[in-house]
């Protein structure tokens, strides 16, 4: 078995027919398939095996497409550095890739192997099935190099689901492509708080992406975002308290790593969680248990500051129809990113679209000197996920991405 | 030096929806252990909860049976602790955002007169898991029941307007009132779907100042209620005359030996929103048809029965105090009879009898139509008292029709004048001496003849007849 999969069903089969039929899709190993070991990259999930099929799984296999197998993962999903996505993709014959994204794994991912990468709209997609981590920030995210993939993924897993609660009410939209038969008039905003906080190198290669949407016919200006820095710091403090909630649940009773030689229950579980935990995730989960238990005043205002920046995001997406910034940042690579310090920092472009629960795209093409691709983020108005790729479709339809 | 109690109640109650709280599992604990779980309410990875509104229904019936505000928004949270009856580390309860708040029971204090006590919130949350401790061989296990898990409950919260055990009392059993009369729950403290907390704290009379309190659990009845706080107020005294200062802690009522056991420190875990749970927004028609649907309560019904029929206040305010028992009195009511009769048999002949054979009004054979059937033939003198409780008794056995019952077992009343007269020549024939001493003027005799001549009929004999027949054969 290829070590990119923690496990690889012998016969995968779809159970209908469908526009994803023939696909092959790989899952991330803390996406329920059932009778599937669903570990989550982590001890603490060690020997679990899913009940039921997730929400996304089923809907895929119906619509005709194959899972292939449960691809490795970081603990839990925090950070990149044992996420085998991107290898996946690379080595094994993959057509999409669906995981988990609350900080911006699938666009970074996809960066890393020049594809495209989308995570929808908060709410739009059931999260039935998904073991999360920080679930006012996570969604599914698909990787592939076809757009065409993307939608049809996306058409497959979208729409209300009964079991997730959390949903938006709205209709499924159509993802079938569409042709946009006029040429559309397109408005791209690009923040100048992103453009200062780039290196040189880095401002190079994002002039150049926005030239190329301009020969393309999109027009580009330049709009605000005064308080950018805050997307990261609101992040950290709600997506660290949401963790240390949602990792409480992993005792080591019922399943997973399971201290021996304790004297006591409580004992057990605190040596059980200490033994199951790596040291990246254990640091993210004290400062969640920090702004809990002794500063919950910060989490409050984080919520409150949240809000605002919802507020400022939707604003500007009233007046442009996309904005547009780099996926990646050159000093700051996901893969060797070590502590929670290194992990906000790789992922600080993409932290916003989480913190908003905005539809995103990420598209290559925003190449470097060295012919390094930063990737390029296309963010779009709430629930606006079908006319986005729509329009990523009609600009790039001739240009897949070249793996 | 002269001092008062400070008391408020933190009092869940269990719901009784057909259904958990976040999932479909049926709502019955008591069932084969972990008989009814699923991923939701096993809190597995994965699963995710799903609010059911047959919850938010009763909840909101029961807020407005304690006079409450329902809000408009109320929200979950995850109140974080770690415990084996919660594995996964928090439980979902609306801490920051209440269903309702600013409610009230007015209730009648130790000096007879009518007290306001306030209630600051109320909010839902779902129960815990249960811990059953037993041995395994030589070695002490602990089993977890997921059966209660995610279980619908409600907290209320009082403002600290008791001043006494009896305040405390007296608000627990007018909140079970009307919160069964709303449907909602049963609030048997007995049977474990009521729990009742008290806060406790002391300071000397006339000042309002508020101390440091202390909480007190496991209380399984509205006696012991009253119990643990007399205890713990007598207890506090002695701590401050003692010169020891009074610790923020939990106390567990020991109800063999009627003392409070320390515990542990309060513990208050910290409360976020869960973002799985959307917030609750409640509009208008929708309050207004819950409003529709709460019945009349006790008070109200209570001052109709006092107005409507020929009954006491007092006795309309007891009759009032069980829904089931109000309702079966109004229907009692339908046919031509008298009120005070209905009241006195139903208390004292019906309900006793249903208690001691552990039934209730609504699933007894003892139908309104067939109680009052039996009522109206008393009060026709066709049947005297006496046989009646015997009838009454039989009807709990048997479906056929009370006049059936009566004939077959031959209790009709004798009042026919020349039957009698033939039995009470007879008494008066063996009693000569009775008789004598009678028109020798002790009236009192009158009593004992009359007892006989019952027993003569074989306890059928219209008794007033029999009254007005033996006067008039013993006056000259």
């Amino acid at each position: 078995m290829s070590n990119h999969f923690i496990y690889l069903d012998p016969s995968p089969q779809a159970t209908g027919d469908g526009p994803l039929t023939g696909k092959r899709i790989a899952v991330q190993s803390n996406i329920a398939v059932q009778g599937w070991p669903t570990t989550a990259g982590s001890l603490a999930l060690e020997n679990y095996t899913a009940l039921e099929d997730a929400t996304a799984v089923a809907r895929i296999r119906a619509q005709g497409g194959i899972i292939t197998g449960s691809s490795r993962m970081s603990e839990l999903g925090f950070g990149l550095r044992d996420d085998a996505g991107e290898a996946v993709l690379r080595d094994e014959g993959t057509d999409a890739v669906l995981l988990t994204d609350f900080l911006g794994e699938a666009r970074v991912t996809a960066a890393d192997v020049c594809m495209f990468g989308y995570k929808p709209t908060y709410g739009l997609v059931s999260r039935f099935g998904l073991i999360g981590l920080i679930p006012s920030m996570e969604t599914y995210g698909v990787v592939s190099a076809s757009l065409r993939t993307i939608s049809a993924v996306m058409d497959s897993i979208a729409g209300p689901d009964a079991r997730d609660f959390s949903m938006s009410d709205r209709e499924k939209p159509e993802f079938a492509p569409r042709t946009i038969s006029n040429r559309p008039t397109v408005k791209a905003g690009f923040p100048t708080e992103v453009m200062t906080m780039l290196t040189d190198e880095e401002q190079r290669a994002y002039c150049k992406g926005l030239r190329m949407l301009f020969d393309r016919g999109i027009s580009v200006e330049e709009v605000s975002l005064p308080e950018f820095t805050l997307f990261s710091l609101v992040h950290g403090v709600m997506g660290s308290v949401e963790a240390s909630s949602s990792a409480g649940k992993y005792d080591g009773v019922r399943y997973g790593h399971r201290a021996q030689g304790t004297k006591n229950w409580n004992e057990m579980y605190l040596k059980s969680r200490g033994e199951a935990f790596g040291a990246l995730l254990k640091s993210y989960l004290f400062q969640g248990a920090y702004f809990q238990f002794e500063n919950y005043d910060i989490f409050e205002k984080a919520g409150r500051i949240r809000a605002r920046l919802v507020k400022s995001v939707n604003d500007l997406l009233d007046v442009v129809d996309i904005l547009v910034m780099p996926t990646k940042r050159k000093p700051f690579e996901g893969r060797w990113a070590e502590t929670v310090h290194d992990v906000y920092n790789a992922f600080s472009l993409t932290l916003p679209a989480n913190v908003t629960g905005l539809p995103v795209l990420q598209v290559p093409g925003f190449i470097m000197d060295g012919g390094e691709d930063l990737g390029m983020q296309w963010i779009g108005p709430a629930f606006g996920d079908a006319r986005l790729l729509d329009l990523a479709n009609h600009f790039f339809e001739h240009n897949e991405a070249n793996v | 030096m002269d001092y008062e109690a400070v008391v408020g109640l933190e009092i869940h109650v269990e719901l009784n929806c057909p259904t958990k709280m976040f999932c479909d599992c049926p709502n019955r604990p008591g069932d084969e252990p972990n008989k009814n779980t699923c991923p939701i309410c096993l809190w597995l990875p994965g699963a995710i909860p799903r609010f059911g509104y047959e919850a938010l229904d009763k909840a909101t019936l029961a807020c407005l049976a304690l006079n409450c505000e329902i809000q408009e928004k109320s929200a979950f949270d995850q109140k974080v602790y770690y415990y084996p009856d919660l594995p996964k580390g928090f439980q979902l309860s609306q801490a920051h955002y209440p269903l309702a708040r600013n409610g009230w029971l007015n209730i009648i204090g130790e000096d007879g007169q009518s007290k306001r006590l306030r209630i600051h919130h109320i909010h839902m949350e779902e129960d815990v898991a249960k811990l059953v401790h037993e041995m395994e061989g030589k070695t002490p296990i602990s089993l977890v029941d997921f059966n209660r898990a995610g279980a619908p409950l409600i907290e209320i919260v009082t403002e600290p307007d008791m001043r006494s055990p009896h305040d405390a009392m007296e608000f627990v059993r007018l909140l079970r009132t009307q919160i069964r009369y709303a449907g909602s729950s049963e609030c048997s403290l007995e049977a474990g779907t009521m729990r009742v907390d008290a806060n406790i704290s002391i300071r000397p009379r006339g000042t309002d100042q508020m101390n440091t309190k202390v909480e007190v659990k496991n209380m399984n009845s509205i006696r012991h209620v009253g119990d643990a706080i007399a205890y713990e107020i007598e207890r506090q005294k002695e701590s401050l005359a003692a010169g020891e200062p009074i610790v923020l802690h939990t106390r567990l009522w020991d109800p063999v030996k009627k003392v409070t056991i320390a515990m542990r420190g309060k513990f208050a875990g910290p409360c976020v929103p869960d973002p799985s749970v959307p917030p609750i927004l409640i509009s208008r028609e929708w309050l207004a048809d819950k409003i529709a649907r709460l019945p009349e309560m006790p008070t109200v019904k209570a001052e109709r029965f006092n107005r409507q029929f020929d009954l006491s206040e007092e006795e309309s305010f007891q009759l009032c105090g069980e829904k089931e028992t109000a309702d079966y009195f109004e229907q009692v009511m339908a046919f031509p009879v008298p009120a005070r009769m209905a009241n006195h048999w139903l208390t004292t002949q019906l309900l006793p009898a249903l208690k001691e054979r552990e039934e209730t009004l609504p699933a007894s054979r003892v139908t309104p139509s067939r109680f009052a059937e039996l009522l109206m033939l008393i009060d026709r003198n066709e049947v005297n008292a006496n046989s009646a409780k015997t009838v009454l008794m039989r009807l709990f056995e048997t479906d056929l029709p009370v006049l059936t019952v009566i004939e077959q077992g031959g209790f009709s009343q004798v009042s026919d004048a020349s039957e009698l007269e033939g039995i009470i020549a007879g008494v008066l024939e063996k009693h000569a001496a009775a008789v004598a001493d009678y028109r020798g003027g002790n009236a009192k005799t009158l009593g004992f003849l009359i007892g006989q001549a019952m027993q003569a009929s074989g306890g059928k004999a219209n008794p007033k007849m029999v009254r007005e027949l033996l006067i008039k054969t013993l006056t000259p």
